[in-house]
């Protein structure tokens, strides 16, 4: 009796198991979880299209878009990882998401072209500079309206730069980015649909800033004239969405704070199709706001968001599932972050006598051998393969490998060699002990901290092989992740650390916003941070330091950029020469998108949805 | 003593106690070494220029005293302050507590609507096979951290599709019409839901079933049925209103835990509630924030213990207020 009842909850158990195991089918246990670079082969085909053409239709100078002509209607699902946006205030936005949804709303004179890099115009139908290469002239298109129906003309321009940007209005880094020896570039209105800008100097990056975005003059006059407070708050995360009065191709429908926040398209938008058909074609564009990485993945994975960028372990996952799913795996190259390790080569004492950083280790971090043979020991496609799960390319050069200003001669690097790194010690100096430890030609151990921030999990993985890296020369590492506020404290403030690992993530198109890190008076001047004591009368600064500052100076004020790409050119020997930082690697941005939308055109600088305008849902 | 007097003296009562708190909290957050400018402070592109300013306006060039008596000042004034991202902080709260309070308001009506038939239940039918099986049940519904629940629900919910991951509407909400609203709401609250009372569920059925059990065995019971009572009176007259009173207690507690959310399933399952505001609050240090949520979390506290207490004297007079 009693084995009949048990063999029956043996039966159910197993029938539940089954049905369990069937809802919850995992993935094959031989799913990969590393990728051979090869499989991801770059996108070979993107093809340039063309340059835009401006076509005049009723007195409204168009610009033609270069894909093919789709259909209208239909949603496009995206998704931000964090709290989502902050402000829909473009020029108050401090943060990427705000940045990125309310450049949305509002375009600026000149964006740049996801293909070349180039500045190509949007709101302007052209842009001339004079022959000094401190004029620049700005015709408008003709036909611009906001939304609600005012055209655009040069005084908003004109109110844009000399209020707004020049008043130091909410953000302040547009200002901060253009000025040039302290002063900002005059804007005036020539007539209605002309604005000249006259910089102090030639000042090439100036030509990039044109990006910032329009502000409707006749909406935001009132507002900046009640002061700085009223303007950081106006158009805020709670504004009614018709309060709104833009000129992007989409404009604010709604947003739910911590769920989504949905855009529809502006009907009365200046861009058409071959056609002549007018763009966007997609009605709606939602952005999910979700909590973390893993939460994405879910909903691509549930189907509620169309677009996906990969990491890790990821991507050979999703690219085995490729094949049976509704899905393209799009790889864009390498992307703008940059991780490296730095050697704090600060020789000086703080305010109560004590040097930052002890005498002896000074001299080993000041030793330009040291540093090379520590570039020589670290085994970066190893690296690559283990801790990006193959989803990376090891980096040599201080500009990223997507850079246009990237130093072609550098690009591959030299590979890791451990006799020539033991080579350079010997030369330096520094001997092994009999237990194969590294000794300087005092004697002293060769051994110190490498710091970076506890929980990303990249970085601890990569210290720790560093760490065995390094013991190959007989260097001892202690590795040490700490909270990244304390690290960005030592960094910033206390000066207290030897080697730290860490990203920073620069420009594709313009070097020169590298300069708060490789001029010697920057603040995030690293390796060797000087505070503002020291930078008085700084006499400390070695024949490099003062090569770059020069560089940083003489490249902003090249035009030609054949002529600036010399200099920084010259700025990537340097770094790679004297080594400080020691550049490891950068990720791949891959992206998975359904295959259901047309004109998927992804490019390295452009990204998935740099056409959006363009992009339609097929059948 | 009355029970407004009592009210009032309570409410005197709470006004060092809240002082006290504020201190407490605000020394935590201010002596941890969390930074809200340090990812500015890394950005090649922000200038110590505009560093400077955010701190001015953050206030955090002042010593931490008067930066405490600032934040109380206003505090007492009605105003929260903003948060480091500039927005009011009275608005982000507002944006969230409808949302947590509908998922705890829920979650605690499904629970004690459940939990305490099934207590009963269970205590009347001591031993039979619906009472082990619930025993099995609700020990399981106790183990399991809440989190790893909602985990295992959100696979669930992509295998098979039949959830939404996170979030509480739909796009294209407002559209709809008022039944598709609620069934639309209805949708995405399952899983959370679902993951909050199967936890709390289980604690409180096992807890009606041991004090339904307890008064059973006792004397007034057995006098009761001894006097030829039918059974239903002498169940539902005598023992369960006794059985009920530690629950009323635990019924204070629920009413303060009902705006603290349940941070960690909130985030899990990427529900737009209090908890996952406050969590990414106090990751970044977002110090009007983070106090102006354990403000209201103390405040609902006491609240919550006044509140059991009164009940507790409406529902069994032996009680005395003092």
């Amino acid at each position: 009796m009693k084995i009949k009842k048990y063999i029956k909850y043996l039966i159910w158990t197993g029938i539940i198991f089954l049905i369990l195991s069937n809802i919850l089918h995992v993935d094959k246990p031989e799913m990969p979880e590393t990728i051979k670079t090869q499989a991801l082969s770059q996108n070979a085909e993107v093809k340039y299209p063309g340059d835009f053409k401006t076509i005049e239709i009723n007195g409204r100078e168009y610009i033609q878009a270069r894909g093919e002509v789709g259909k209208y209607g239909g949603t496009l699902n995206n998704s931000t990882i964090g709290e989502g946006p902050k402000t829909f205030n473009p020029w108050n936005a401090k943060d990427a998401t705000s940045s990125q949804m309310s450049e949305l709303m509002f375009d600026g004179l000149v964006t740049t072209d996801a293909y070349t890099g180039q500045v190509i115009p949007l709101l302007a139908k052209s842009v001339e500079v004079d022959k000094t290469g401190t004029i620049y002239t700005v015709k408008l298109r003709k036909g611009l309206k906001w939304s609600d129906g005012k055209p655009i003309n040069a005084e908003d321009v004109v109110f844009t730069w000399n209020k707004i940007i020049a008043g130091g209005f909410g953000n302040t880094s547009a200002r901060d980015n253009t000025l040039i020896d302290g002063k900002m570039p005059e804007v005036k209105a020539l007539d209605k649909l002309t604005v000249q800008f006259i910089t102090p100097k030639p000042f090439a990056p100036f030509l990039r800033q044109l990006t910032q975005s329009i502000a409707p003059k006749h909406i935001l006059e009132p507002v900046a004239n009640k002061g700085k407070t009223a303007f950081d708050s106006f158009w805020g995360v709670t504004t009614e969405p018709d309060k709104f009065v833009t000129s992007g191709k989409f404009k604010l429908q709604r947003y739910i704070p911590a769920q989504r926040v949905e855009f529809i398209r502006n009907t009365d938008y200046y861009a058409i199709d071959k056609k002549g058909q007018k763009l966007p074609y997609l009605d709606k564009y939602i952005f999910y706001i979700v909590g973390d990485i893993n939460n994405q993945v879910l909903k691509f994975e549930s189907k509620q968001i169309d677009t996906l960028a990969l990491s890790g372990s990821n991507v050979a996952r999703f690219k085995e599932l490729e094949k049976h799913s509704d899905y393209k795996i799009y790889n864009l190259g390498p992307d703008t972050s940059t991780m490296f390790l730095s050697f704090n080569l600060n020789k000086r004492k703080n305010t109560d006598g004590k040097y930052y950083v002890d005498p002896a280790k000074q001299r080993w971090f000041n030793d330009k051998n040291f540093r090379k043979a520590v570039n020589l020991a670290i085994d970066r496609e190893n690296a690559v393969l283990n801790i990006l799960r193959g989803v990376g390319s090891p980096l040599y050069t201080a500009e990223s490998l997507s850079s246009v200003f990237l130093n072609e001669n550098l690009k591959n690097g030299e590979p890791g060699n451990i006799d020539k790194a033991k080579n350079l010690l010997k030369q330096s100096g520094f001997t092994w002990n009999n237990k194969g430890k590294l000794l300087d030609n005092k004697g002293n151990i060769v051994e110190f901290n490498i710091i970076t921030n506890a929980g990303n999990t990249e970085r601890e993985a990569l210290g720790v092989m560093i760490k065995e890296d390094l013991e190959k020369l007989g260097i001892k590492i202690n590795f040490k992740p700490i909270e990244f506020n304390v690290l960005v404290g030592k960094l910033s403030d206390s000066l207290e650390w030897e080697a730290v690992i860490i990203g920073l993530t620069g420009s594709p198109l313009e070097p020169h916003s590298g300069r708060n890190v490789w001029s010697s008076t920057g603040a995030l001047h690293l390796f060797n941070q000087r505070k503002k004591h020291d930078l008085q009368n700084a006499t400390d600064l070695s024949e490099w330091e003062k090569e770059l500052d020069e560089i940083f100076e003489k490249g902003a004020l090249a035009i030609e950029f054949k002529e600036r790409k010399k200099y920084y050119d010259r700025y990537q020997e340097i770094v790679w020469e004297y080594n400080p930082f020691i550049y490891i690697y950068s990720n791949l941005t891959i992206v998975a998108v359904r295959n259901n939308f047309g004109n998927i055109t992804p490019t390295t600088l452009g990204g998935v949805l740099h056409n959006l305008e363009e992009i339609y849902v097929k059948e | 003593m009355s029970i407004p007097i009592y009210i009032l003296k309570r409410i005197l009562q709470a006004i060092p106690l809240l002082v006290i708190i504020s201190i407490i909290s605000f020394a935590a957050i201010k002596f941890s070494p969390v930074d809200p400018l340090a990812e500015l402070k890394m950005n090649p592109a922000i200038s110590p220029e505009t560093l400077q300013a955010e701190k001015e306006r953050l206030g955090l060039d002042l010593p931490i005293h008067s930066q405490y008596v600032r934040w109380a000042g206003n505090f007492i004034k009605g105003d929260l302050g903003i948060s480091t991202s500039g927005e009011k902080v009275a608005g982000r709260l507002m944006e969230r507590i409808p949302n947590t309070l509908l998922l705890t308001t829920v979650v605690i009506l499904i629970t004690w609507l459940v939990a305490i038939p099934l207590g009963i239940y269970a205590a009347l039918n001591w031993k039979s096979r619906i009472d082990r099986i619930l025993t099995i049940v609700s020990s399981m519904g106790m183990a399991v951290p809440s989190f790893f629940f909602a985990l295992l629900l959100l696979i669930f919910a992509v295998k098979t599709g039949w959830f939404p991951i996170g979030g509480l509407t739909s796009a294209g909400f407002e559209s709809f019409n008022p039944v598709r609203k609620v069934l639309d709401i209805a949708h995405h609250l399952v899983l959370p839901v679902v993951v909050l009372t199967t936890i709390s569920l289980a604690g409180l059925q096992r807890q009606m079933r041991a004090n339904l059990l307890d008064v059973l065995e006792s004397d007034y019971v057995k006098m009761a049925r001894a006097k030829g009572l039918p059974e239903n009176a002498v169940i539902y007259k005598h023992a369960v209103r006794n059985a009920v009173n530690p629950l009323v207690t635990l019924l204070g507690f629920e009413f303060a835990a009902l705006l603290n959310g349940a941070a960690l399933t909130e985030f899990v399952l990427q529900y737009p509630g209090l908890g996952r505001l406050i969590l990414e609050a106090v990751i970044k240090s977002d110090i009007n924030l983070v106090m102006a949520s354990l403000m209201i979390s103390a405040m609902m506290l006491i609240i919550g213990n006044l509140i059991a207490d009164i009940l507790l004297k409406l529902v069994d007079p032996r009680v005395s207020l003092g």
